[in-house]
Formats: C-alpha cells, structure tokens, sequence
C-alpha cells in the first residue's frame, strides 16, 4: 500500500492518506482531569522550592503500603502586613501512611503540631470515582474539607465538588477533537457569598501543550510547553487577574536527566528558581533549592535528602 | 374569635418551620464536628491498620525498626 502511494505522488497529499486521517469523531481520547488542565506548566515551573533542611525517609512494607518519616529544619515565613517578610526558625517532624491500590488510594501526613493532610480516593466502578481531601487543625475553624465525585464518560469527565464552608462546584470537560478538549466549571461559596463560572481550553499534541484559563473571579491563566527534545522541555506561563490587575509571567526549563531534573525558572516579579533532583544512588535523592526574589530582597536557599526504597 | 385563631395559625406554621431548620442544622453542626474529631485521630490509625491486613501481610516489627 505504502509503495504504490510513494510512485503515484503528485504535489498534493493522495487520496488514499488523506482517509486514513480522517478523523473519528465517535472515538475520542478521553480528556485530562479539569483540576489538572495546566498539569505540565505547573510541574516544570513550580516545583516546590523550600528553605532550610528538609530529610524524608520513606519505608515500604508492602508493595502496597508503606510509611514516611520526615524532617525539617528551617525558617518559616509568617504572613505579614508590611513589605517585609518576617521569618521564624521553626523545627518540625511528619509522619505518614499511605496506602496505594489499584481501587483505593489512602494518604496521611501529621505534624508535631497536630495539624492532619489527608487524601483519600475510592474507584467505585471503572467509571465512577470518590475522592477526598482534608486538612484538620486543632485550631477551630481553620480545618478545611472537601470531597469530590468524578464520573468519567467516554470522551468526557464531569466533576461534582462539595466542601465545608457551603463550597459546591461542578466542572466538565469534553474532547472536541483527537487535540483539543474544552471545558468549564462553575462553583458557590456560600460562607464568602461568592460565586463563579469558568473556562478552560487544552491543546496538546506529542510535542506541545498550550491551555487558557479564563474565570469571572477575573483571572486568566495562559500556559505553553514546548518539548524541545527527550531530555527539555520549556515552559511559558501568563497570569492576569482583571479585577486586581495583577500580571505575572514567567519562563523556565525543565531537564529530565538519566540521574538528575532541573528545573529553572525566572518571572516578571523579579523572582529566579531553581531546583535540582539527583538521583546519588539506588534509593538515595538529593534536592538543592534555591529562589531569588530581587525585587523583595528575599533569598530562599534549601538543600534536602530523600532516602526511600 | 375565628380571625385571633387563624392569626394565631397563620404566625405559628412558620416559626415551626424555623425551629425544624435549626434542628437540623444544629444537628448537622454536632455531627459535623464529632466526625471531624474521629478523622482527626483516626484516620492514620485506620490507613495503617488497613496496611498491615493486606497482603503479603507485613510483621509488626517491620512497622518500628528504620530498616
């Protein structure tokens, strides 16, 4: 088949190709989670950058079930009303559990201070899945919750959401095409008397990723990542927020190395990153973090080790 | 005297009302902060507790010792 369209080429594309692309529009990729439309912008240029010492040691005793041990030892940054940024050393060690099965994801963390994150997803059926998010505090009214319902068709996702604080809200997302899928979410606070509807946009093809994000809480959020090669990958991302109008924008890299992940990244706040994943050996990770905030004059440093079978 | 009793009827069904919707919602707000309590201190306890029954079922020692 390929041999006799390779001789009878014109200057146009043959009959027989073109078909063969046709597109089937009954048989649609399904799209990405709406919450996770900016998914690759967001893991190359916010990675979590930290200040201080930071030690994980993560435990599996199962292939299934495993704990983790963590450490940290650094400043914190307590919000404040004046420009500057007022920093507390702080010390604090985490626990966690977490256990991972094909149907039911469970995930807890607890800190010394008594504050619990967890995380909690249940696949009913193939199509129908539960998820939950908690985090409780000892202070009262400080604690936040919220539980998702997912059903997921066969070119759609729809999305129903209930939180405290009277928080209900509802996305969807629809393929429109093998490239492109199309969106919105609407959602009512009632504790803050507030209310909103938004849209969202996703085209992606083996090489690029380009989203929008338009809201009528007045933001709107524009990302694009390019895939350079197997190991780059750059990433653009624009933020504007009509009603505050607030802009930001930033580019950064992303080098997925056999040992090592570099992400950089520089903003129009004044603000260069940059975090290092080594990989030193079977087991043991070491991270190096750094955030330069110039026109804050506020300079985070981290270094941290990861140790997990 | 027909008038006072329907008056009195009339202002009656929706304070019962009101009254039922505080009940609910005091209800609601008890069991609310009750459930809150039991994630709080339970919700590891429970992961782990799951953890430890499925299988290849690990040993007890296994969830102390750092190796």
């Amino acid at each position: 088949m390929a041999a006799t369209t390779v001789k009878a080429e014109p200057l146009g594309q043959p009959p027989e190709e073109k078909v063969a692309e046709r597109v089937d529009y009954l048989n649609l990729p399904c799209p990405i989670p709406y919450e996770e439309i900016h998914r690759e912008a967001l893991m190359s240029l916010k990675p979590d950058v930290f200040e201080g010492f930071r030690f994980e040691f993560n435990k599996g005793l199962n292939p299934q079930f495993g704990l983790s041990h963590s450490v940290y030892m650094g400043l914190a940054e307590i919000p404040s009303q004046s420009s500057e940024t007022i920093k507390i050393p702080t010390a604090q060690y985490e626990f966690g559990a977490n256990f991972m099965d094909p149907k039911l994801l469970l995930l807890g963390r607890v800190l010394t201070d008594g504050r619990l994150n967890a995380r909690a997803k249940w696949d009913f059926t193939d199509n129908f899945s539960l998820k939950a998010n908690a985090l409780l505090t000892n202070e009262p009214h400080m604690s936040h919750g919220m539980f998702n319902f997912d059903y997921k068709g066969t070119d759609y996702r729809a999305q129903f959401q209930l939180g405290n604080g009277a928080l209900f809200g509802a996305n969807y997302i629809q393929s429109v095409s093998p490239h492109l899928s199309l969106g919105g979410e609407v959602f009512w606070a009632g504790q803050h008397r507030k209310s909103g509807i938004g849209y969202a946009a996703r085209y992606n093809t083996n090489k690029m990723v380009a989203t929008g994000q338009v809201a009528s809480t007045g933001m709107v959020a524009l990302s694009y990542v390019q895939k350079v090669s197997e190991k780059v990958s750059l990433a653009s991302d624009f933020m504007y927020n009509y009603m505050s109008r607030d802009v930001t924008a930033s580019v950064g890299y992303d080098y997925i190395l056999r040992q090592a992940r570099l992400r950089g990244k520089i903003d129009s706040n004044g603000c260069v990153s940059a975090f290092l994943e080594e990989r030193l050996n079977m087991g043991l990770n070491f991270n190096l973090s750094a955030e330069l905030d110039h026109s804050k004059k506020d300079y985070k440093f981290g270094f941290g080790l990861t140790v997990g079978q | 005297m027909a008038n006072r009793a329907r008056g009195r009827t009339g202002k009656g069904a929706p304070a019962e009302e009101a009254s039922a919707m505080k009940k609910v919602k005091e209800w609601s707000n008890w069991t609310l902060k009750k459930a809150k309590v039991v994630v709080h201190y339970g919700f590891i306890p429970m992961v782990i507790i799951i953890g430890m029954n499925s299988d290849p079922k690990p040993q007890l020692y296994q969830l102390l010792t750092p190796v």
